[in-house]
């Protein structure tokens, strides 16, 4: 799950990285009586969940005279479709250079990987591949408390010292969080010490749980419905619907149907073992999209039982046409339950997904 | 055989949960089928004297190891523990443990995978339906009846899609030397490239068939590792781009962690992509 800025900003500051002052507003009076701590001249900043907020104009420079009449103007506006809810509004720092710094899961020597560039607040990716010397990384095992002072060094190349304990700080939110990634973008430094101008923490959904977090804000309200049930549940417009086992066999399945020239509604991973009750629950969700016109269920039993699927198909007895593949486990007594019973039932994956294509057109 | 054969003893944390007590019997009906050891103890803290199938269950894998002779473990505990299983497997001497768990939080998949490689010890997975070698071994909860023996590896990283791959090869006559499942999530402890190393010592396996799917490039690099003929299949073209990482995962990603540009740099290194598993057993028999 991704935090937005302040929140970010709040978890940082709580680890001792130094953050501009700022407040949270709800509403542009709000601001009244709060600008004076800010300083003459301040930034606003709307606190929404899109990449290149800037561009978008969700960041707008204010001050004593024209805070509130500002505040009133970003509130009013949608940035990439989201409405601003929220607001920092945070003082203008006299910036006089500004890095890059991150922590993230490195996949490949399955560390934390951490990142320092000599620029910041610009695109990473394009200043990795134009000047390679700019970034630098390190990778350290998370048994370790905090980064050995060689590989401080390293990262730094000349930058000031004064870098060198945010680094820790950073790790040790990444470490305790569960973040998947956790970056200052821009670190600035001012006459008066180091600061995160910007701030950005994404966690581990599967840690979730342990963090004191209950909901997973990232996800829209079919796909909270399906998290309930157990489902891996992406919604992507088209008309057929899919329902199958495993994140790599369903996403398969997908990938069949566009081979063929359809499109698919749904991602509907039910998961292993799924029983009648949830197959029963994953065809109601899935025939209670509005653009879906065929349903595909592409099983194969291992720990899944295909009996249970084919009980859990019956029940859930939808409107529109189910079109199953069943193979592996209790496979007989899952065609002999469905036999007669009007679903069409083919041998592959091939064929289910070709008769659902052609259902459809 | 590369992780194990009939003489390997196995054995199961979390025997009493559960997917343990389900699995513990699938795996022993394997390796009597094929005159192996099996499962040869259980461990489930506080639950040691019991028994699982027949299995003895003891309260450590130190304990279990006092009685019985065994170098794998496979592991079915929940994902809260699962951490602290495999390092105490790796702690106790074990040199592989495959974790069949899935849901665990990716920072106790990097703790446990260091720990286990300080220790020596091969993580398969987690998150993964394990390994199966036919005629010889079955550590994890793959549908047995869909192999066949022969000398094609397979690597995976999505279950149900291996079973699909595995089906397609028997039904085409092209016998597996090794399957395994090494798991979907971020981070994993044998990667293709570990497993490509160990088909090269193989003298069983001829050729290999690699899974793999949107995210990461643990592909290319298993692709770039090995002279062994390879064919893949790689799922999600039409997936939408995945939730991002940001900036830093782009970058560890090379910004190229999505299916079709993985399938440009495969067929760039000479392997062929199959557009749908179907297409495997043609791709393998070309290549052998």
């Amino acid at each position: 799950m991704k935090f937005l800025e302040y929140e970010a900003k709040r978890i940082f500051s709580e680890y001792g990285i130094p953050v501009p002052k700022n407040v949270l507003i709800r509403s542009p009076e709000e601001l009244a009586g709060k600008m004076e701590s800010l300083g003459p001249g301040f930034v606003l900043k709307a606190q929404v969940d899109v990449g290149g907020r800037g561009k978008a104009g969700g960041i707008l420079m204010a001050d004593q005279a024209n805070g509130i009449a500002t505040a009133k103007e970003l509130f009013g506006k949608t940035i990439k479709g989201l409405p601003v809810r929220e607001i920092l509004a945070e003082e203008r720092l006299p910036i006089q250079q500004e890095y890059y710094l991150s922590v993230a899961v490195d996949r490949s020597t399955k560390e934390a990987l951490v990142l320092f560039a000599d620029a910041g607040g610009v695109d990473i990716e394009s200043l990795a591949k134009n000047s390679p010397d700019a970034v630098r990384r390190v990778s350290i095992p998370l048994l370790m408390h905090d980064l050995p002072p060689f590989m401080i060094r390293d990262l730094l190349g000349k930058a000031p010292k004064e870098i060198g304990p945010v680094i820790n700080m950073l790790y040790r939110v990444f470490s305790e969080k569960d973040a998947i990634l956790a970056e200052i973008n821009p670190l600035v430094t001012t006459p008066s010490g180091v600061f995160a101008a910007d701030a950005k923490l994404i966690v581990d959904d599967n840690a979730l749980g342990r963090q004191g977090i209950t909901a997973n804000r990232d996800l829209s309200e079919r796909e909270r419905e399906a998290e309930q049930h157990g489902f891996s549940y992406v919604e992507l417009g088209g008309s057929i619907g899919v329902i199958g086992n495993g994140a790599g066999l369903t996403m398969a399945t997908l990938d069949l149907i566009e081979f063929y020239g359809g499109q698919a509604a749904n991602f509907l991973d039910v998961g292993g073992g799924a029983e009648q009750e949830r197959v029963m629950r994953a065809v109601k969700l899935v025939a209670g999209v509005p653009t879906v016109k065929v349903i595909v269920v592409n099983l194969l039993g291992g720990i899944t039982r295909c009996d249970e699927v084919a009980r859990g198909i019956i029940q859930a007895d939808v409107k529109q046409p189910v079109i199953v593949r069943l193979a592996g486990t209790n496979e007989q007594e899952g065609r002999r339950l469905l036999d007669g019973k009007g679903y069409r039932m083919l041998d592959t994956m091939d064929q289910v997904v070709k008769a659902a294509v052609e259902a459809v057109k | 055989m590369i992780y194990g054969d009939k003489k390997t003893g196995v054995i199961v944390t979390g025997a009493t949960g559960k997917q343990g007590a389900f699995h513990i019997p699938l795996m022993n009906e394997y390796a009597r089928s094929v005159g192996g050891r099996g499962i040869v103890a259980g461990v489930t803290p506080g639950k040691g004297g019991k028994e699982v199938d027949g299995v003895p269950v003891y309260n450590s894998i130190r304990e279990a190891l006092r009685e019985h002779d065994a170098t794998a473990s496979v592991l079915f505990v929940p994902a809260g523990g699962a951490m602290d299983s495999i390092m105490e497997a790796a702690n106790a001497g074990l040199e592989l443990v495959v974790a069949i768990t899935e849901h665990i939080p990716v920072h106790d998949t990097m703790k446990a995978i260091s720990f286990a490689t300080l220790n020596g010890c091969a993580v398969i997975g987690p998150n993964c339906p394990g390994l199966l070698s036919p005629g010889e071994v079955k550590m994890g909860i793959m549908p047995s009846g869909l192999f066949s023996r022969g000398n094609i590896g397979v690597i995976s990283r999505s279950g149900t899609l291996t079973y699909e791959i595995v089906d397609e090869l028997t039904r085409a006559g092209l016998g597996q030397s090794t399957v395994v499942g090494i798991g979907g999530d971020p981070v994993i402890g044998q990667t293709f490239v570990d497993v490509l190393e160990r088909f090269e010592q193989d003298p069983m396996t001829k050729a290999v068939v690699i899974v793999g799917e949107v995210g990461g490039n643990l592909e290319e690099e298993g692709a770039a590792s090995t002279d062994l003929p390879i064919a893949a299949y790689i799922a999600g073209v039409s997936a939408p781009p995945e939730k991002r990482m940001g900036h830093a995962g782009a970058i560890i990603e090379g910004g190229e962690g999505d299916a079709r540009s993985k399938i440009e740099r495969l067929k760039k290194r000479g392997v062929p992509v199959a557009t749908r598993p179907s297409e495997i057993p043609r791709l393998i028999k070309e290549l052998i």
